[in-house]
């Protein structure tokens, strides 16, 4: 009694992927499938229909310049190694590599990672940070999103059922960042803690991921000059951090208030 | 590299196939412990469910509490309650969500010190002890409890051993279940013709296994072959009875052969590793010598035992450690709790307790101001010496292991962050190795003997013995799968036993071969002993694996995580047969010794397991592994072969372990998390 096999829509244009987006409101988009499929083989996820973006050229791009713009197929792994972002966005290479291992980096997209909203992925926070917007298209037109206000919380979006992502772009010019992945367990775990912080123009941003449902990022906490370990309690205080195998919900305020510390020192 | 595990030739259990086969999946219980109500198959489809198997014959190695489905009531998360077969894989996959079963849940017990209690719920109302052969000692279930073993030490006097005590360290460890994590999954295919049985399968217990099969379906065991390819690892997952007979019972309904391949996460519902509570009191005079020992072991074994009364017992006797100690005290008990099964797990019971008694001797230590190594030399077991359980030590190397750990790290340098550990590991006892040695016409011999594979090496290093024996080269050797219907029973490929075992039945063999013609040859090696359950004298282990580890610890004292910078490990070899073979295993044992120690623990919610994949689910990986890894293996002339697959795997945690001590924190649960360092 086999069950019905979902529907496989292979657009091979953008145009042609968003009208299928307004149409097929049934299917799960699928970019790298890292996380998708591992819904999928869970039996949390079984769709009428899946949408793959894989056929569609011109969706992996990396250009610098003024900012960075990275299509929602780039994979982790061309981040990683892109000359482009080594030379003006090395922390956002660094946060890219620490990624599961090569295998999955290969795999796993730009746009996937935001789209999942998974609480334990480590570009989210780093994305944050840098102040990096996400540009979203719908057949009704395109609005670009801070990534702060595209995950709004575990595996939720803002995106509108028939919306893409269709870049990201991180703002270029001096800066100074860094991504701190705290890890509990083995190496190839997800973080407990991830934290990521940047300096540009006097100004401070830090975002705290792995620890609640979307990046945890307070402009307030974050005045110029104010001292590490003043920003590391104020984080820890304000956060409600959520319990899972990594570690419980005490122990990550302690490592949050350490962490964030940490890479507000190397910073300096 | 013509190696065909590296060119992708090899053929494990899981690549097997017959033809018109089917494929099968199980369904499971999702509760703890439940009465069965209702178990009903999707129309339409080949399918086993209990009314299908409550005739069939109970089974289990040691105490036979299982039958091949959940019968009337359900005993742990993931206990199988029905079975279908299907054309494909995906169809199995997509009719076992369809199998419709009502429970009515019972009260659950999910730790075994609780379940351990009179009063606590029974997980089975009887313990029928095994007739098969590897019930291999006395045991002890104690009725009307959850206790399925309780093995004892009794020696010396214990109150007037702690009346001399200057000193006791009395301390309670905990250690986690843990998950083999093999690569393949457990995989078999079954077919019948007419009243024989044949099954191919990942297993390395190929006789223990025909003898169970055989029970299950009131068969001589003749009727019954069971044929062994080499397996993609198993580190004690693979053995006993685990899938099999759901396979074989699923092939006799649908008259086809039938292939089980288990979804990587029903692994950790089919056999992890016993979680244990240690209770130790240990007792020395103030120059450090030891006087008394008083241990209590609880083995969780889950909702069937399997092998558990055996780990208990190996736990109980590995207790005492490798010291002179006039008065010990040692009671281990095996404990049935509502949580998937336990059984045998590379070096199983030894690590456990070396756990708690390596640390309790550096308790000791810093009580008494001693050196910890020091201590240690002081008690060691030295050659003629009498262990506790009556048995006279020879061949003894305790005190040359630890000396050469401690210089390894720069004991003497500097002991801040470092950690030394001793373990003394029995081997099975009783035990029996047979192997005939058959001349080909091209000059080759072939070698038919039930030494199974599964990444360990014992292929590679029989086939070495028998050319050196044979005085051929060793590509003249063939070495064909196990295959129980044409080679000679063997205890089985377990505790490190195969390469001393069966290297010492292979010069037998060669012996005879040569004096009959130079045809055939045939060799047997029995050897005999085992425990009196009730007092623990007896002969332990004919032969004892030595083995001594070092470590140098980092510790983030703001976090609590520790990186282990150096490890390092010494193990007695005797005579070692096939060194990048073996410095390969003790590095193995050494790494998984490093998950133990720091990251692996099988995590139960409501009985539920938390972790079922390898993302949840930590092993250590490469980037994990100290800046530093090293062994030695210690040769003797004319020494014989120590069997080392899983020597150098107990001592790890307890050397991490006592070097984050020396850094100030004392731990006594594994695993050592960051967030229970900090908390310590």
């Amino acid at each position: 009694m086999p069950c019905e096999a979902p529907d496989w829509l292979a657009p091979e244009t953008l145009e042609e992927a968003l009208a299928l987006r307004a149409e097929r409101e049934d299917a799960t988009v699928v970019a790298g499938g890292t996380f998708v499929g591992i819904l999928v083989n869970q039996r949390l996820l079984a769709p009428t229909a899946f949408l793959s973006l894989g056929g569609i050229p011109g969706l992996n791009g990396i250009e610098g310049g003024e900012e960075l713009r990275l299509g929602p197929m780039a994979t982790h792994r061309a981040v990683e190694l892109s000359p482009v972002v080594r030379e003006g966005w090395p922390a956002l290479a660094d946060t890219f590599a620490v990624v599961a291992s090569p295998r999955v980096r290969n795999q796993a997209t730009v746009g996937g990672v935001l789209a999942d909203a998974d609480y334990a992925s480590d570009p989210p926070a780093m994305l944050v940070a840098l102040g990096a917007r996400a540009v979203v298209r719908s057949v009704r037109g395109e609005r670009e999103v801070p990534v702060e206000d595209l995950i709004v919380g575990y595996y939720e979006t803002s995106l509108a059922p028939d919306e893409l992502i269709v870049e990201v772009r991180v703002p270029g010019g001096r800066h100074r960042a860094i991504y701190r992945k705290f890890r509990s367990r083995s190496h190839e775990d997800r973080p407990c803690v991830g934290v990521a912080a940047c300096r540009r123009d006097g100004g401070l941003r830090v975002a705290v991921g792995a620890v609640a449902g979307r990046p945890q990022y307070f402009p307030e906490l974050c005045r110029t000059g104010s001292d590490p370990t003043e920003v590391g309690t104020a984080y820890a205080e304000a956060i409600d951090p959520i319990a899972d195998l990594g570690g419980s919900s005490e122990y990550r305020r302690r490592v949050i208030a350490v962490e964030v510390r940490r890479a507000l020192e190397e910073l300096e | 590299m013509t190696d065909p595990r590296v060119t992708g030739a090899a053929r494990y259990a899981e690549d097997f196939e017959l033809p018109g086969m089917l494929h099968a999946r199980i369904a499971r219980s999702p509760y703890p412990h439940a009465r069965v109500l209702r178990v009903e198959a999707p129309p339409g489809c080949i399918a086993l469910t209990p009314d299908d198997v409550r005739d069939l014959g109970r089974y289990g190695c040691q105490i036979q509490d299982s039958t091949v489905l959940a019968v009337d009531r359900v005993r742990f998360v993931g206990d199988p309650v029905a079975a279908v077969a299907a054309e494909t894989e995906r169809e199995a996959e997509e009719a076992v969500v369809l199998v419709d079963a009502d429970y009515e849940e019972l009260p659950a017990v999910l730790d075994a010190v609780e379940a351990a209690q009179p009063g606590a719920p029974l997980v089975h109302s009887e313990h029928e002890v095994s007739g098969g052969r590897a019930a291999y000692f006395a045991l002890r279930p104690q009725p009307g409890t959850n206790v399925c073993h309780r093995f004892s030490i009794r020696h010396g006097d214990l109150d007037s051993g702690f009346a001399e005590a200057d000193v006791v360290v009395e301390e309670t460890f905990r250690t986690a279940a843990a998950h083999h994590a093999h690569m393949e999954p457990h995989a078999c295919v079954a077919r019948w013709q007419g009243d024989a049985l044949e099954v191919w399968t990942g297993t390395q217990t190929p006789f223990n296994l025909r003898e169970d099969l055989a029970r299950v379906f009131s068969l001589p065991e003749e009727q019954i072959r069971v044929v062994c390819p080499p397996m993609g690892g198993s580190f004690g997952a693979k053995t006993f009875l685990r899938s099999e007979a759901i396979a074989a019972a699923l092939a006799r309904k649908a008259g086809r052969p039938v292939k089980l391949v288990l979804p990587r996460s029903e692994e950790w519902v089919t056999l992890n590793r016993h979680a244990a509570t240690i209770e130790l009191r240990l007792g020395a005079r103030a120059d450090g010598r030891l006087v008394a020992k008083e241990v209590s072991c609880y083995a969780d074994t889950g909702a069937y035992a399997d092998c558990g009364p055996g780990v208990a017992q190996k736990m109980g006797f590995a207790a005492p450690g490798p010291y002179r100690i006039p008065n010990v005290r040692v009671d281990s008990y095996c404990v049935y709790t509502n949580l998937p099964p336990n059984g045998a797990f590379r070096g199983y019971g030894q690590m456990q307790t070396a756990w708690a008694s390596e640390r309790a001797m550096d308790l000791l230590a810093e009580q008494l101001g001693l050196d910890p190594l020091e201590l240690r030399l002081r008690n060691v077991l030295r050659d003629g010496d009498r262990y506790c359980t009556g048995e006279t030590m020879h061949d003894v190397h305790f005190a040359e292991c630890l000396e050469a750990a401690a210089e390894a790290i720069g004991w003497h340098h500097d002991r801040r962050g470092k950690g030394l550990s001793v373990i003394l590991k029995g081997m099975q006892t009783p035990s029996r190795a047979a192997v005939a040695i058959e001349a080909e016409d091209d000059g080759a011999y072939v070698l038919r003997c039930a030494t199974t594979e599964m990444g360990q090496g014992a292929r590679g290093a029989l086939t070495l013995l028998a050319a050196e024996l044979l005085d051929v080269e060793p590509a003249r050797i063939r070495f064909p799968d196990p295959d129980t219907a044409v080679v000679p029973y063997d205890t089985r490929t377990t505790s490190s036993r195969s390469t001393y075992m069966m290297g010492r039945a292979l010069e037998v063999a060669a012996v005879d071969l040569k004096g009959s013609g130079g045809r055939r040859g045939y060799g047997e090696i029995v050897d005999e002993g085992g425990l009196d359950p009730d007092t623990g004298q007896g002969v332990a282990s004919t032969h004892w694996h030595q083995g001594a580890a070092a470590a140098e610890v980092r510790l983030d004292g703001e976090t609590g995580k520790l990186d282990v910078v150096r490890l390092h490990a010494s193990i007695y070899a005797g005579r070692v047969v096939d060194r990048p073979a073996a410095e390969l295993q003790t590095e193995g044992s050494m790494i998984m010794g490093l998950g133990t120690a720091l990251y692996e623990e099988v995590v139960y919610r409501d009985g539920q397991v938390a972790n079922p994949n390898l993302s949840d689910y930590p092993i250590p990986s490469f980037a994990d592994l100290p800046e530093r890894l090293t062994c030695d293996l210690i040769e003797r002339e004319g020494a014989e072969i120590h069997g080392l697959g899983e020597t150098a795997l107990p001592p790890v945690p307890p050397a991490i372990g006592n070097a984050l001590a020396s850094l100030g924190v004392s731990p006594t649960d594994l695993p050592m998390t960051p967030e229970s360092v900090v908390s310590t």
